[in-house]
């Protein structure tokens, strides 16, 4: 199968599941909502009944931001004015890149979310991979199905991304890019100099990413049992298709740099607290939802590449085999054997 | 009005001579502007292989005090980076947040006096090296060696002059406190043997400590620089001639009357630009521009910022005396930006500079004000920092303010290179040019009176900068601009070329102002007291009378609605220790408002007003006079209050944000 095949197919899929993107969507929400809702009562207490919140509620106060970071705690610390507009998207991708500690007062959040995305992602993918709707019964039932295994692949996946930011990211950034730089009298030489160090790293983490994706993958579409079964059966799919898959894998990461140009023009500044904050929320939150629909992308896109590449690849869902049976198995069970390569038939 | 020229100019000529030199040289001198007490001709050499420094210097010293000199002092600032022991590495260990004792050995500096001798009548000179030591008057620190004493044959009288020779050997080191060398870039600062300031008290000579800069006297610099051929030379003061070595080098002469410092720069990479400062009201200054490559499209940014403060500066405080100024650009890395020399400033920029930020314009103000507080009105920087450099942030948040009023709040991303620009956040004078925030978070480092020297090192700057750009700016809001223009401009016409103390500065204050301001210095300047008033109460109720109430009809047991009465309750609280006077604003649903003053120094004060209608709001200090004010926040209060509003919105944009964070994690898995 073409990349740009698998990745038309992967929209579609993607599009054909309009309730798994808002469940994901929603998921992801209201698992931040609480913490939202516990910094805005810092910030309202803080205010009082003070004009200056007046001024906050109508633009961006920045006098007032100060007084507030200086006596902020906890949740209150990762209120900063970077968190506006495109500065979000920037804070965000800067601190992962540079590997700056996330917070304390929000690693929490972020555990829970990605052990709750562990666990919806069996559903997810067993969902786009019959590319048909398969009801809150079979959707919750391959999560529930696949979430043990998942997480014993995503534990294995983190000691790899652990040993990757822990060691190489140090050895790259904080040794040997200083010791290149060290004499470097031009900032554009050792800004190039640290471009090549993202892009070293970078390669070693997509390939990571990637194997660890199609481990997912095929864990979930063979109803793999194990976790490292499913990390070699991604090696080898990885290892047979690298061109292919690097190339997928760069088509997503294209299509997710063009959401967040777009985002970086259309990202307003501080609005006020009428109609111009649902707009910019609607916005922002257009944005969130876009983003949700590139994370599903990149596993529908790359599930049909990997659905393509097996000798059953023309099967169709229909008509419909109940869970819980595999996706492998309905491919099997249904598929036409007009469809099959001729040396099968 | 201000204008400009701006050239590259093409590799002159050798030798070159410098014909506004020679046009100078062909007018009949002027009177000496300073006493010239310390006249220096340095001939020094620049190995830049070996990053040393071989140099001579004769200095002509003439004895300022009423006392006689039995020894003389001399500051090596250079073995500041000697070893780790020296007192400036010390202090630099117990405040910065970076270890400057892990640096490699190939860092370190020093410098080694090979000869001093003192010129006798009749061409003899006395051999003085044996006899020079190293003392450490401020903490005994044995392993400091950045103070020479040199105890003279003859007591030196007051008035009398001595001249010496003396020679020197120095290694530059990787940049230390904004001198020495990376790669091919040299700046080089503090670099000589230099003689301390004699008073009628003594030495005035400190080691050099990590808070702290310098003092030293006036005098005439005559020096020659000799470098690798085709390296470009900056330095303080004009270049008179250039001299073609035999051995591949360039010697380049350069010469400067009535400063207290020479420092200079050498590099092959500099771009050397040159404008003119025009302005009706004052001279006429050439401004140099020595520009990184990779920042060429920023010069015309560093001669507008220069060009602001030439104007405002000279129209507020004084005219710049000088003929030119030497803007340095320094390179990437070098540690070296955001210095002031006599004539000569290290500005500092980034190679991604976006326009509505501060980034070239705000360090080359600042510096370039450095010329009048620091340059001509020479307080001493290791006892009273806050003179040159609390007065100049004042005087620099002012110009940005005037000059460059577009200033958004930047951050920089992806290893601090790539910086967004955020539209919606302007940044003010007092919280960006007068530096509240960290003053927010110290106001009790030091006691500002405390020697600069003897400051804890992780707060000096806040109480040097911040507090003084802060009390300054309170004081302008106190008197008005005119009265402290009047008072800037006075102290800078008395003090210029001299040597001014803090009790100086506060009498020209008192003085100017017409008005003692005891009270206001005891609490800034010798105290650490830390202001901060509030609303306490503020209510606004329909009045009423409980009890037995007298009216027309007789008295009659009964709670009373006093008809269209509203009384305003107003309590504010001084809850800081400092005290202040303040005025009390309150403002009606009819927009008519009522002000009370308060003397500010009970704790707490009670105002109430009966009006037909409902206060709105009421403000302490609404006009935020006391910008020394730590919580602003709590200065006003409002019976419709928006806190609920600004959190929802505030906390939205804290959602999205959180998401996105999310959503970034999601990668991996």
């Amino acid at each position: 199968m073409k990349v740009t095949t698998a990745f038309r197919d992967g929209i579609r899929r993607v599009n054909g599941a309009p309730m798994v993107l808002v469940g994901m969507f929603s998921v992801t929400l209201l698992i931040a909502l609480p913490l939202s809702y516990a910094l805005r009562g810092m910030i309202a207490t803080h205010f009082g009944p003070s004009l200056a919140a007046d001024s906050a509620a109508a633009g961006a106060n920045y006098d007032w931001w100060q007084e507030f970071s200086a006596q902020a705690t906890g949740l209150g610390t990762t209120f900063v004015p970077s968190i506006v507009g495109f500065g979000a998207v920037l804070d965000n991708l800067s601190g992962l890149l540079d590997n700056l500690p996330v917070a304390s007062t929000i690693a929490g959040v972020t555990a829970a979310w990605l052990v709750v995305w562990s666990f919806l992602s069996g559903g997810v993918i067993d969902r786009l991979a019959r590319a048909r709707r398969t009801r809150s019964l079979g959707f919750f039932g391959a999560c529930g199905m696949h979430f043990w295994r998942l997480l014993r692949l995503g534990a294995c996946g983190w000691l790899f991304y652990w040993i990757l930011f822990t060691y190489l990211h140090g050895w790259i950034f904080t040794a040997w890019l200083p010791r290149l730089t060290r004499d470097v009298t031009a900032e554009r030489t050792a800004f190039a100099v640290r471009l090549l160090g993202y892009a070293i790293f970078g390669v070693l983490v997509v390939v990571v990413n990637v194997v660890f994706d199609y481990a997912r993958v095929r864990l979930v579409v063979e109803d793999r049992r194990g976790g490292i079964g499913a990390l070699a059966a991604g090696i080898r799919f990885v290892a047979r298709h690298a061109a292919s898959v690097l190339g997928l894998y760069a088509v997503n990461a294209v299509a997710f740099l063009v959401l967040v140009t777009i985002y970086a023009v259309v990202a307003t500044r501080a609005p006020g607290a009428g109609l111009s904050m649902w707009l910019t929320l609607a916005v922002a939150e257009g944005y969130i939802l876009a983003r949700h629909y590139l994370k599903l992308l990149f596993y529908a896109s790359e599930t049909a590449f990997f659905q393509g590449a097996l000798a059953h690849a023309g099967y169709t869902a229909a008509p419909a085999v109940v869970w819980p049976d595999s996706p492998a198995a309905e491919t099997i069970v249904n598929a036409d054997p007009a469809a099959l390569p001729e040396r099968w038939r | 009005m201000a204008g400009s020229m701006l050239a590259a100019s093409a590799p002159p000529a050798q030798p070159v001579v410098n014909r506004a030199a020679i046009q100078d040289s062909a007018v009949p001198p002027p009177a000496p502007r300073s006493p010239r007490n310390a006249n220096y001709t340095i001939s020094a050499r620049l190995d830049p292989a070996r990053r040393t420094i071989t140099g001579t210097e004769r200095l002509s010293w003439r004895n300022p005090a009423a006392v006689p000199a039995t020894t003389l002092r001399f500051h090596l600032y250079y073995n500041a980076w000697r070893n780790t022991g020296s007192t400036w590495m010390r202090e630099r260990a117990l405040g910065a947040t970076t270890r400057v004792d892990q640096r490699p050995l190939d860092d370190f500096g020093w410098i080694d006096v090979t000869s001093i001798g003192a010129e006798g009548t009749g061409g003899t000179t006395a051999d003085l090296t044996s006899r020079a030591r190293f003392i450490a008057p401020d903490d005994g620190n044995a392993d400091d060696r950045t103070v020479m004493e040199v105890p003279v044959d003859t007591p030196i009288a007051p008035g009398q002059t001595i001249t010496l020779q003396i020679a020197w050997t120095s290694r530059i080191p990787r940049t230390f406190a904004r001198t020495g060398a990376v790669g091919n870039f040299f700046f080089i600062a503090q670099w000589f043997p230099k003689i301390g300031v004699l008073e009628d008290a003594g030495w005035n000579a400190h080691q050099f400590h990590s808070p702290t800069e310098f003092f030293a006297d006036f005098g005439n610099y005559d020096v020659q620089l000799t470098v690798p051929e085709g390296w470009i030379v900056g330095a303080t003061g004009v270049e008179r001639d250039r001299r073609q070595g035999p051995d591949g080098t360039t010697t380049h002469h350069y010469y400067q009357e009535d400063v207290h410092d020479f420092a200079w720069t050498t590099s092959p990479d500099y771009l050397d630009q040159h404008a003119l400062f025009e302005d009706a009201k004052l001279p006429r200054v050439d401004i140099r521009l020595l520009l990184q490559p990779e920042h060429v499209g920023q010069a015309e940014r560093h001669f507008a910022a220069a060009r602001a403060t030439l104007k405002y500066y000279g129209e507020w405080f004084g005219p710049y005396p000088y003929t030119h100024l030497t803007v340095v650009d320094p390179a990437w890395q070098s540690s070296a930006g955001g210095m002031e020399y006599p004539t000569l400033l290290t500005a500092g920029s980034r190679w991604l500079a976006p326009r509505g930020t501060l980034s070239p314009e705000g360090v080359t103000i600042h510096e370039a004000g450095h010329q009048w507080w620091y340059g001509l009105v020479a307080s001493n920087e290791f006892e009273h920092a806050w003179m040159d450099e609390g007065l100049n942030t004042f005087a620099t948040a002012r110009v940005i303010e005037q000059a460059f009023p577009r200033n958004d709040y930047v951050k920089r991303y992806f290893g601090d290179f790539v910086p967004w620009v955020f539209r919606g956040h302007p940044l003010t004078r007092q919280t960006d040019g007068d530096r509240m925030g960290p003053y927010r978070l110290s106001p009790k480092g030091d006691a500002q009176s405390t020697p600069t020297f003897r400051y804890w090192p992780a707060t000096a700057s806040v109480i040097t900068y911040n507090k003084t750009a802060l009390w300054l700016h309170t004081l302008e809001r106190l008197l008005g601009w005119e009265t402290v223009q009047r008072i800037l401009s006075t102290y800078f016409s008395r003090w210029a070329f001299r040597h001014p103390a803090p009790q100086d500065f506060f009498a020209v204050v008192n003085e100017v102002s017409g008005r003692d301001l005891t009270w206001f210095f005891d609490q800034v300047y010798r105290g650490s007291t830390v202001f901060d008033y509030g609303v306490d109460t503020f209510r606004s109720e329909v009045s009423t009378v409980q009890g037995r109430v007298d009216g027309e009809q007789g008295p009659s047991p009964r709670g009373e609605l006093k008809p269209s009465r509203v009384t305003t309750t107003v309590v504010v609280r001084r809850f800081g220790e400092g005290i202040f006077p303040v005025d009390v604003r309150v403002v009606f649903e009819n927009q008519e408002e009522v002000r009370w003053h308060w003397d500010g120094q009970d704790r707490w004060k009670l105002f109430q007003v009966e009006k037909p209608v409902r206060a709105s709001f009421v403000q302490v200090d609404p006009e935020n006079v006391l910008l020394l004010d730590v919580n602003y926040t709590n200065n006003s209060a409002t019976l419709q209050p928006q806190a609920k509003a600004a959190a929802r919105k505030w906390s939205l944009l804290w959602l999205v944000w959180l998401q996105d964070h999310l959503l970034t994690y999601g990668f991996f898995v």
